[in-house]
């Protein structure tokens, strides 16, 4: 029996590239790199950062900036979707990536407590409001599975990973899924302590890239089974073909050198997507511009896809957004099937010898109807998703 | 899916062999941790004790690791050994999904310890990376070479509930062989101050599960129980997991458990999600209340199906005369019912049956 398709009947998307699907699509094309400094109330640590400077919609009863973020996403998908912000009719599932805001890591709490032993505990209250999922989830009355994926740097690509299966399964009649981050003092101390940062706009994929910028943001698809979303009248054409995941096994903070991990997730969605290397017309890659990353990547996808292959790191545009860049990426990877184009890799300009294939100098025309987005995490793991485009 | 083998850290020791004799022993009493902020300044834990964590074999590969880790790392190794299945499980399809509410907060403090002793500049890579909240899915994936999916999930209260529904989800549409899926939360120094703040302490060191209270009272625990799940009806040590719901089923099971901890600000709706005529039981007062204490509900009926023994409930109060299981009892065991309710009295319940799915 032919597995049914899961439809993307809406996305919302939120980053330093735009604060919307338009104004990202726009940026894209120009080539705008909205990239700033981390400023004194950020961290005291000086570094590039790919900052939302905009203001932000109600978010009603939440305080994480990171919540403000995934809801700003979140009324843009609904709407792009047709749908309205009550969703208590349908048996809709939530699931949701993020890093920063799965951690109770309030500075201003914490000095309290070690200076006076009595913090106030309104930030431990705030923090236990707003589980991302779980705030999506009120913020829409949903009433299915619900659980936010914490998957570091993977996380919003595991979670639509975890709703194509809700839907497979048939739990769901539509799921949210996404993530979001927002920039935040502790991971900018953390991935300085590793020296993993580039003191200039990040170049992913370049011979002479030096590390990663963070940004913040945030990303959301709406998934249905497509016959449910044509029933409501839904006219949408892009679809989540496939998901999979591997673990390197190998070390805390590094990919495994031979790429295995990442190459049987991707193999493994491209299976489960029913499809061939050939069908792919390009790819959206993790592309965080470390030395290790990209190299690792790299020889993988020249690996399985051939050196032909079209690539491109959207972090150049957003920054490395953690939880939130799978959703974004994934969300960037579908509108580039629909637009027909991917935009010029940002911060790419010569190829690493050490590298088997570079990445897309200009905007390129792409006609194929599928598209690989990948994710590296914290921990080795490596999730691939396949997205297709109806004829 | 069926449980095919499990591994227990808690108060109570480490290992299925603890968990009975815990279940066999009934309560005891906690210790007691000094506590920074608070009028009293002690508050009764159930901790896991650093002896517990002391091995050195299994923990070769995670000797760096803090204790949030160490105690997943131990009881997912131990869910694969008492499977039986170790040597020929497909390492490549293997999985693992570990649930938390809080994650390595322990460590988390202690990177901002870093930053606020020793500036931005000069924190610990080391307490960075292992304060994001999959390191102990990592280091569980290194110690057994694991190489199928990891994923970690956190919500506060359904996390555990919801990761196995994940698994079930992986194994049906063939992603895995097997999953090993359990749940994490520790305490620490602050837990313990917002734990003294935000709970009512059980001055005698009792959880009273049947007492259903408006204002009810706890102790703070800590733990990691792992279960390894797979479709292959000879992995059915401990019986089967039935799909999870969201409403307590009203038949199928002769005994439930009520994972009433004392945590949620208001338990009376447990007397409420009660299916009337079956016997009762809840065994949170020998692990300590915990977000994700469902797991250790779930280890226990999982055991009673095996070993077809019903244990004592450890502490007996039961001011509502509900049908309590206030003795052992050794006799034919089909089904058992675990339900959990959180803050808003949404229920989620996991049924547990003898015989492979």
């Amino acid at each position: 029996m032919a597995v049914e398709k899961v439809l993307i009947t809406g996305m919302g998307v939120v980053s330093a590239a735009g604060m919307n699907v338009a104004e990202t699509l726009a940026g894209f094309s120009s080539g705008t790199r909205n990239i700033s400094q981390t400023t004194p109330s950020l961290s005291p640590l000086d570094y590039p950062v790919f900052h939302v400077s905009a203001p932000l919609g109600d978010p009603g009863r939440f305080s994480s900036r990171t919540v403000h973020l995934t809801f700003h996403a979140l009324d843009e998908a609904l709407a792009d979707a047709g749908l309205s912000q009550d969703l208590s009719g349908l048996r809709v599932g939530v699931c949701m990536g993020t890093t920063v805001a799965s951690q109770l890591n309030d500075m201003d709490f914490y000095t309290a407590y070690r200076k006076t032993g009595q913090p106030p505990m309104e930030p431990v209250t705030g923090f236990l409001k707003s589980n991302l999922a779980e705030a999506v989830a009120f913020r829409v009355k949903a009433n299915g599975p619900c659980v936010t994926v914490v998957n570091a740097c993977s996380s919003s690509a595991d979670a639509i990973g975890v709703a194509l299966g809700w839907i497979r399964n048939g739990q769901c009649d539509l799921v949210i899924a996404g993530g979001g981050d927002e920039l935040s003092r502790i991971p900018i101390c953390g991935f300085s302590s590793l020296s993993v940062f580039s003191h200039e706009p990040c170049r992913p994929y370049d011979r002479d890239r030096q590390g990663l910028n963070l940004g913040e943001g945030a990303g959301i698809v709406i998934l249905e089974p497509e016959s449910a979303a044509r029933r409501r009248g839904s006219r949408a054409s892009l679809f989540v073909g496939g998901y999979d995941a591997a673990c390197d096994a190998h070390h805390l903070t590094a990919p495994r050198p031979d790429g295995s991990g990442l190459e049987a997730a991707i193999r493994g969605s491209l299976a489960e997507a029913g499809i061939q290397t050939q069908e792919v017309g390009f790819v959206n890659a993790h592309g965080t511009a470390t030395r290790d990353n990209d190299k690792v990547e790299g020889g993988v996808l020249a690996r399985v896809f051939g050196t032909g292959i079209k690539v491109l790191s959207t972090k150049g545009f957003t920054g490395h957004t953690l939880g939130a860049a799978g959703a974004l990426e994934a969300a960037f990877t579908a509108l580039a099937l629909r637009e027909g184009w991917i935009p010029a890799s940002a911060g790419f300009e010569n190829q690493d010898e050490e590298i088997p294939i570079g990445a897309v100098r200009e905007r390129t025309t792409v006609s194929a109807r599928y598209a690989v987005s990948t994710s590296l995490a914290f921990g080795g793991n490596n999730a691939s998703l396949v997205i297709g485009r109806e004829p | 899916m069926n449980i095919a083998g499990m591994g227990l850290v808690s108060a109570r020791g480490r290992g299925v062999a603890a968990l009975e004799q815990a279940l066999e022993q009934g309560w005891v009493p906690p210790g007691e941790v000094e506590v920074k902020g608070l009028a009293s300044g002690r508050l009764p834990v159930y901790a896991v004790s650093a002896e517990t964590l002391s091995d050195k074999v299994v923990l070769a590969k995670a000797r760096r690791a803090d204790r949030f880790t160490r105690m997943a790392v131990l009881a997912a190794s131990d869910a694969l050994q008492d499977s039986g299945l170790g040597a020929s499980v497909d390492k490549s399809r293997l999985g693992i999904i570990v649930a938390t509410a809080l994650g390595p907060h322990a460590t988390t403090f202690s990177f901002l310890d870093g930053i606020l002793d020793f500036g931005d500049a000069a924190v610990s890579p080391t307490a960075f990376s292992h304060s994001v909240h999959n390191a102990a899915a990592s280091y569980i994936a290194m110690t057994l070479e694991a190489r199928g999916p990891t994923l970690t999930v956190t919500h506060f209260h359904f996390a555990f509930h919801q990761a196995l529904e994940i698994a079930r989800s992986w194994l049906d549409q063939g992603r895995c062989d097997a999953v090993l899926v359990g749940t994490v939360d520790e305490l620490g120094s602050v837990l313990h101050h917002v734990c003294g703040r935000m709970t009512k302490s059980a001055a005698d060191g009792r959880i009273t599960p049947f007492a259903f209270s408006a204002t009810p009272e706890t102790v703070p625990g800590e733990g990691r129980a792992f279960f390894l799940m797979t479709r292959d009806p000879d992995g059915a040590a401990y019986g089967c997991i039935k799909p999870v719901g969201g409403a307590v089923p009203d038949g199928g099971a002769s005994l439930q458990l009520l994972d009433a901890d004392g945590l949620a600000k208001d338990e009376r709706a447990y007397r409420a999600a009660v299916i009337p005529g079956m016997p009762v039981a809840g065994y949170a007062p020998l692990f300590g209340g915990l977000l994700t204490g469902s797991a250790f509900e779930v280890a226990v009926a999982a055991l009673m199906l095996k070993k077809q023994r019903r244990y004592a409930c450890p502490v007996r109060d039961n001011p509502h005369s509900i049908s309590l299981l206030s003795e052992p009892l050794t006799a034919p065991l089909s089904a058992v019912v675990c339900i959990k309710l959180d803050c808003s009295g949404r229920a989620a319940s996991i049924l547990l049956g003898r015989s492979a799915s």
